[in-house]
């Protein structure tokens, strides 16, 4: 998808509120939008969307899109899953699917109880996790983010987190604006700033790195990161993981499976995370934690 | 798009809010239409009452979604797609509201002129009727299309312009509706019975000019 000097204004003679904006984004790919409050992070957004038109320029190459807005008062007179299915439909799927993919997501978020409320009867809280799963329900190939995660209890966000991953794992591109600086912090792959109606690239907030690292083989000599997983009961690991993890289990006198703990080379640690999250069964992540280059050992074969 | 229209009947449906323009229409036809009375003339007040319902209709499903629902649609199947399904869906409900009062006035109207004198044949009256219907509703749905959200968002603005419209174009000589309710009284008088197809012409590129101009400006005055 690329945008090509796109501008933004609303009424004919009013101020730009975006303006020149030159923009590839590529599949698979995670983006964070930053700026003060009425900078125009929601208009870009927008524009990303294809809710609004741009005033200037051109964008093309959208993939199919979901959005999901910052407050979903939805007064709408249906229920909960009612409204996803619909939803669902207007993405694309068919009826089961889309029935199917309501309960699933809905139940995701901890909002199965609710999948018979009508959405007016719905808390703050209950309506975000509905305009959450629409927007998922479709697995659209841009999925659009504007401060999803406000009103969503601790598990919804985490859960929210997760599925932003196996989207962007599954070759989506996700862009989204969140009030909480750590949201997903070390997983964006581009962080955008809308300033003065201009947007500008700033270097990805990486921990222990000043800048985005570079990727490749010649990386392995560099930090390594141990992942400690978990199964689930009965699987073995999946075969052919990136970066060759060298693996062994954490607790070597326990019976039956239990959490392994694999290190690899930094460089390979996204395209491992997304290897065991979208392994079916998908793996647990317990915890990521980064070597120091002193104490890492290098792998003696996996 | 059947998905979307799906989805907007549920909300028009749902919503109750096609109860005010469709009593309307109900009301009217029982002051308007009594039984034994010259079948053409009663279809034209039939066909004259759609045009406002209709345009009332529009106002309705343009405007149940809040805007929040109306983005996460609009991202899914693009802004000018999700407003054509809410004008259309309104242009739906305003013909099965025609058909069912155009059949209503079939049964209990009289096949005869004005004078009672002479007999009109009722399945071309009935046919003529069912046009003229049509092309009331598809011009009410081009005045509500121009007369509400995205062109007109206030609704002190969007009401009146909508109310003065209407009037206009159903009083207005050169108006299409106007040629296809007054073919019809003529007919009452003379006995012969004209099927409006000019004006039907005339309402449809009407109406596919403004909804195509509404749709057009949905992603742009937000």
């Amino acid at each position: 998808m690329r945008l090509r000097g796109v501008g933004r204004r609303y009424g004919l003679g009013g101020p730009w509120v975006l303006r020149g904006i030159d923009l590839e984004l590529a599949p698979g790919s995670l983006v964070r939008v930053e700026g003060t409050n009425g900078s125009g992070k929601s208009t870009l957004l927008r524009l990303l969307a294809g809710i609004d038109a741009p005033s200037a320029g051109r964008i093309t190459g959208r993939p199919r899109t979901a959005y999901v807005p910052e407050r979903f008062p939805a007064e709408l007179p249906l229920s909960a899953r009612g409204y996803l299915v619909h939803l669902g439909r207007i993405h694309g799927l068919g009826r089961t699917a889309a029935e199917r993919g309501a309960g699933e997501w809905l139940e995701r978020f901890g909002a199965a109880g609710h999948a018979d409320t009508a959405l007016t009867e719905l808390s703050k809280g209950s309506s975000q996790k509905v305009a959450v799963a629409q927007a998922l329900l479709g697995a659209p190939g841009l999925l659009v983010l504007d401060e999803a995660w406000t009103g969503l209890d601790r598990a919804a966000r985490a859960e929210l987190d997760a599925a932003v991953a196996e989207r962007v794992a599954a070759g989506g591109t996700v862009v989204f604006v969140d009030h909480d600086p750590r949201r997903l912090s070390g997983a964006a792959d581009t962080v955008l700033r809308v300033a003065d109606a201009r947007l500008t690239p700033v270097a990805a907030h990486r921990p222990d790195a000043s800048g985005p690292r570079p990727k490749g083989p010649e990386d392995d000599a560099g930090p390594w990161v141990a992942v400690v997983t978990e199964g689930p009961p009965g699987t073995g690991l999946p075969p052919d993981l990136p970066g060759a993890p060298r693996h062994e289990p954490l607790a070597p006198g326990r019976v039956g499976p239990g959490p392994v703990r694999l290190t690899v080379g930094a460089a390979h640690s996204d395209a491992l995370l997304r290897a065991l999250l979208t392994a079916h069964p998908p793996w647990h992540i317990r915890s990521v934690t980064e070597l120091p280059v002193t104490a890492a050992t290098p792998p003696e074969g996996p | 798009m059947t998905a979307l229209l799906r989805y907007q009947a549920a909300l028009l449906v749902r919503s109750q809010r096609w109860l005010s323009p469709v009593l309307l229409y109900a009301a009217f036809m029982g002051i308007a239409v009594r039984a034994g009375d010259p079948v053409l003339d009663s279809f034209g007040y039939a066909a004259a009452a759609l045009l406002p319902v209709a345009a009332w209709l529009v106002r309705v499903c343009t405007g149940t979604e809040p805007a929040a629902a109306r983005t996460c649609a609009a991202a899914a199947a693009g802004p000018a797609r999700a407003h054509l399904a809410s004008v259309l869906t309104a242009l739906l409900g305003a013909l099965a509201l025609g058909t069912v009062g155009t059949l209503y006035v079939a049964l209990i109207g009289d096949p005869h002129t004005a004078d009672h004198r002479t007999g009109i044949p009722l399945g071309r009256a009935t046919a003529a009727g069912l046009l003229a219907a049509l092309a009331c509703a598809l011009l009410g749905t081009a005045v509500g299309a121009l007369c509400n959200r995205p062109l007109l968002r206030g609704p002190g603005w969007a009401v009146s312009a909508t109310a003065v419209t209407t009037l206009l174009v159903l009083v207005a000589g050169a108006s299409p509706a106007n040629a296809a309710v007054s073919g019809l009284v003529e007919g009452s008088h003379t006995g012969a019975v004209p099927l409006p197809l000019l004006p039907l012409a005339v309402t449809c590129l009407a109406a596919a000019g403004a909804t195509a101009l509404a749709c057009a400006l949905s992603s742009r005055r937000t």
